[in-house]
């Protein structure tokens, strides 16, 4: 049986015997500095823990970066890679400007927070740099995900102007709602004032990032239109192909990578036990929800590798890759509260969203060049709704803390509560975004800020705006030119 | 006077606190503080679980890595037209094998209580986990496991059936390696040096990290596929000389290789699990302990991959006549791959022989490639196969007995390497590793390949092989640089000569 470190001198001498004060003044005092120097032990772990997952996350630029630039033509390779530097750039600056605030900013009301800009009063007991610096990597993953939806049409201005909006505003007001221990639909809040009992679960942000990328890369497409040549008159889709597989795989298996800080490292603490002594604490759920991730993108990539094999006849690596992120993205809402037999589940269906997601786009002539809509949004509303079907109650109670009768996944036997929960959050999320970024995109379009003309789109973004090509193989030197010839092959 | 464990036993400390009369209240006071240090204890324990488990959790994204490192590898180093297959199989690799692994491989593996040949717990993860294993270790394993069915897939590069593929990755995955793996590495395997009783040759075999259960077995298993199938077209035509079929990105090769020595810092060091272990004889006497061992494990890998590559560099230069970049990758790599066996038990100047030694080695073995006109693309068979099993010897003569008994304890007259006076037992125990994998893998994987070969399921037809895997089975070519290739389908070539299948140099980054 043992007891909590704190030791009152007063009660221990008077178990000691009339002249014990002093050994139990003395006895009191080591315990308290070994009290202490726990808790340093403890910070000094948590935070390690924290960076090195922020720096994992950060690696996700660099994926996402490789993998945009695979999937475009060569001709716009170095837009595309500008976009995706200047996000973190950018974002880097506005988040810590406001966005930090509006997300996370001390204690407030369910909308937004208002206190921590440009880190001011900071850190706190609760959050230190580590945490804001996570959370910043979070912050410029969710506008990179646009950047692909608008990809290979769009002026840069305009993206630096949607970039900052969505990374300093749009996306840290969302994170207040879900991840704020304030927000109005955070599974954190205190228990009597929680959506349904419950709040929506989104762990890491399969709504909060993905579907807010997502939709916002939606409503970009949507109003600047499809590139040209994408669909013809009579309405076939003609595949404008990415112009390097290799980046794609070095993209996809970066995010995948970077994808045990995103999922894991949203635990924020790993030196937290759950029965003290034990083998079985933080770091169990935290090991568990690497293999979660690991089981659905697995899942989700060996359906799609089968399924585009009965589909189009062929084993199709680009399409595995996107397939895998798919699985990825869904199982980030719930990784850390189902078992991993259901991350499985998770990846199997995802993948079929995907490719689902896909078909209706050709059929309604909606072109994104990294099918960010469709697999953000798509796989990631698919993944709230995983967690309202597939959350276990023994995990829920770890992760969120428990409460008696907490809702949890339906098919658990958790009841609708949580179900009707991730519903409300996949809704506002949907509405939110449309409504600001929809807006923001319109007005951009209105002032022909946004679309490219076309002369410039035939040509080549990089040759028209960013200084030339990316890709230069051979010198103006005839010499070496003459050492390689492109030829037709052979039939 | 220092005590040397946080317990306390009231009993003990009942006496020493009775110049009071009242004897109750002793008793309560020893309780008291008896009580307190039982929670110091405890939150020592919660403390090592933390940092033990943030250790191995990152050092297994840090092998995670190298499956990325290995595509990039394997991409740079064959031809453009085949670079998107290549690059598949080591996706579905990761995906394939994190789903048999999870059913069965791990259980096969470590499922502990069982016998010395193959494991029986924890199918599906079931009774997970427990005090011995948590999710970390199992993700670590996952990790090891796909790193050894990706080198098999160099070897049979650029001519082989998908569906081959799949099928031998699943088996290797699920069944070969695991078995491999529990044999030297569970508590209960029969050649493990972590036995409690029944050491082979009062040693067990010393492979820290894997230049057997994983360089030998992806790499024998590479060699009888690519044995089996046969040498690419073109490869041996012309009676002179081997043709070199040139990789189509030496920039894809040094960003594999790079990525893959940055991996092998969670593949060496990490496989001691633990880091939280102080090796002084009594809490907070020393600042020496596992920390130390698992820091030096990171220089000998080091200074193994270092010196090989240095040793690749001139030996190249003097044979070949100038200074080879994609050489001198893969001689580092051997020299990573031989250290990965002896990786923490050896001193970092050993190391340097290591290395050495190794470089040659995979120089060799490359030459008798050539004369016996067995062709393998990635040279994984004579990487990983050959310098893995220098590896082994390498640690059987070279073993430091503090480190062997600071690692594995037990016996304090437990043998180590012969040249630092050990005795020749764990070298023996090694040579037997050696034909055991060698035995084990060929009978195995050598006959699903000369099944699947004889069912017509291994090797592509010819006609598909001089086209290119990626026009014929993955979609189209996996780089398009200008809108006439897009239009035309172009792909890249030489101009003229006799060297027809000698790629032109325009790559990819």
């Amino acid at each position: 049986m043992s007891a909590a470190l704190t030791c009152s001198a007063a009660d221990l001498s008077s178990l000691l015997g009339p002249n014990a004060t002093a050994a139990a003044e003395y006895i009191c005092g080591q315990l308290g500095t070994v009290n202490n120097r726990f808790t340093d032990a403890a910070f000094a772990i948590d935070n390690t823990y924290l960076l090195f997952s922020a720096y994992l996350v950060f690696s996700m630029q660099l994926g996402f970066a490789m993998l945009c630039a695979g999937s475009v033509r060569a001709k716009n390779t170095m837009n595309i890679m500008l976009t995706n530097v200047l996000d973190a750039a950018a974002g880097g600056l506005f988040y810590y400007l406001f966005g930090y605030a509006f997300a996370f900013g001390g204690s407030s009301e369910g909308f937004i927070g208002r206190h921590n800009f440009a880190l001011k009063d900071f850190p706190t007991l609760t959050s230190d740099y580590s945490f804001f610096l996570y959370q910043w990597a979070f912050a410029i993953a969710a506008a990179g995900i646009t950047s692909g939806s608008i990809a290979e049409r769009t002026q840069f201005v305009a993206y630096l102007i949607y970039s900052s909006f969505l990374t300093g505003f749009v996306y840290p007001v969302v994170s207040h709602w879900f991840w704020s221990p304030d927000g109005w639909a955070s599974p954190f809040r205190s228990p009597e004032d929680r959506l349904f009992g419950t709040g929506a679960i989104d762990f890491a942000g399969s709504g909060v990032v993905h579907m807010v990328g997502g939709i916002a890369g939606l409503m970009g497409a949507l109003i600047e239109g499809p590139r040209r040549g994408r669909f013809e008159k009579s309405g076939r889709a003609i595949a404008l192909r990415g112009h390097s597989a290799s980046l794609v795989v070095l993209g996809t298996f970066l995010l995948w990578f970077g994808w045990y800080g995103f999922n894991p490292g949203s635990f924020a603490k790993i030196l937290v036990p759950y029965e003290s002594g034990s083998s079985y604490g933080q770091w169990s759920g935290i090991g568990r929800t690497a293999v979660t991730t690991t089981l659905a993108g697995s899942t989700a990539a060996l359906t799609t590798l089968f399924g585009k094999r009965l589909l189009s006849g062929h084993w199709n690596v680009t399409d595995v890759c996107n397939g895998l992120l798919g699985g990825f993205a869904a199982i980030t809402g719930g990784c850390s509260v189902v078992e991993p037999w259901a991350a499985i589940v998770c990846g199997f269906v995802a993948a079929l969203v995907l490719i689902g997601c896909n078909k209706l786009a050709e059929m309604v002539q909606y072109d994104d060049p990294l099918e960010a809509a469709q697999l953000h949004g798509g796989c990631g509303a698919w993944g709230l709704i995983f967690v309202g079907l597939f959350a276990k109650e023994k995990y829920v109670n770890e992760v969120y803390g428990a409460a008696p009768g907490r809702p949890y996944g339906l098919f658990m036997g958790g009841g609708g509560k949580l179900l009707g929960a991730q519903f409300v959050q996949i809704l506002v999320i949907a509405g939110w975004v449309s409504a600001t970024m929809g807006t923001l995109f319109f007005i951009l379009k209105k002032l022909d800020l946004l679309r490219i003309s076309e002369k410039d789109e035939m040509a080549g973004m990089d040759m028209t705006r960013h200084g030339g090509f990316a890709y230069m193989y051979y010198d103006n030197d005839d010499e070496s030119h003459r050492a390689t010839q492109l030829q037709r092959v052979e039939p | 006077m220092a005590s040397s464990t946080i317990s306390c036993n009231a009993s003990d400390l009942i006496p020493l606190l009775s110049g009071g009369a009242n004897a109750t209240a002793t008793a309560a006071a020893a309780e008291f503080i008896c009580s307190r240090f039982e929670t110091v204890s405890g939150k020592f324990t919660d403390a090592g679980y933390a940092i033990d488990n943030t250790y191995l959790l990152f050092s297994a994204y840090l092998v995670f890595s190298m499956q990325l490192g290995f595509a990039m590898l394997c991409a740079g180093s064959v031809r453009a037209k085949n670079t998107m297959n290549i690059m598949l199989t080591n996706v579905i690799d990761a995906a394939a094998g994190g789903l048999f692994y999870y059913l069965f491989g791990f259980a096969f593996a470590y499922g502990a209580p069982s016998n010395g040949f193959i494991g029986k717990h924890f199918f599906g993860m079931s009774d997970f986990p427990k005090p011995t294993f948590d999710y970390p270790f199992f993700l670590y394993q996952w990790t090891f496991a796909i790193a050894a069915a990706g080198i098999t897939s160099g070897s049979i590069a650029e001519r082989t059936q998908f569906v081959a593929y799949l099928i031998y990755s699943s088996f290797l995955t699920g069944l070969v390696y695991p078995i491999v793996s529990h044999w030297f590495w569970s508590s209960d395997g029969w050649a493990s040096p972590a036995r409690s009783d029944n050491l082979l040759f009062q040693s067990g075999v010393i492979d820290f990290a894997g230049s057997g259960v994983v360089h030998m077995v992806g790499g024998i298993a590479g060699l009888w596929g690519a044995l089996i199938e046969g040498p690419r077209i073109g490869r041996f035509e012309q009676r002179s000389k081997p043709l070199t079929l040139r990789g189509h990105s030496a920039t894809l090769v040094v960003l594999g290789t790079f990525l893959l020595w940055f991996g092998w810092y969670g593949f060496n060091p990490g496989s001691f699990a633990i880091i939280f272990k102080s090796y002084g004889t009594s809490p907070g006497s020393s600042f020496y302990g596992q920390w130390s061992a698992v820091g030096r494990t990171a220089v000998t890998t080091t200074l193994a991959g270092c010196t090989a590559a240095l040793t690749t560099l001139f030996g190249k230069r003097l044979i070949d006549g100038y200074w080879n970049v994609t050489d001198v990758c893969n001689g580092l790599l051997g020299g990573f791959a031989a250290i990965t066996s002896g990786c923490s038990v050896v001193e970092p100047w050993a190391a340097v022989i290591c290395g050495f030694v190794a470089a040659w080695v995979l120089m060799g073995f490359n030459k008798l490639a050539d004369k016996l006109q067995f062709d393998d693309p990635l040279e994984a068979a004579q990487l990983h196969g050959g310098c893995g099993a220098w590896g082994i010897i390498f640690t059987g003569l070279f073993a430091d007995k503090t480190y062997v008994s600071e690692i594995y304890g037990g016996d304090p007259n437990r043998p180590f390497g012969l040249f630092m006076g050990g005795g020749g037992r764990l070298l023996a125990a090694h040579v037997v590793q050696i034909v055991v994998i060698v035995g084990w893998v060929s009978v195995t994987m050598g006959t699903l390949f000369f099944v699947l070969h004889k069912m017509e399921l291994l090797r592509i037809p010819s006609e598909d092989e001089v086209a290119g895997m990626d026009p014929t089975s993955h979609g189209g070519l996996a780089y398009m640089y200008t809108e006439e290739e897009i239009k035309n389908g172009i792909m890249v070539r030489g101009v003229g000569g006799e060297d027809d299948h000698v790629q032109g140099h325009v790559g990819v980054l």
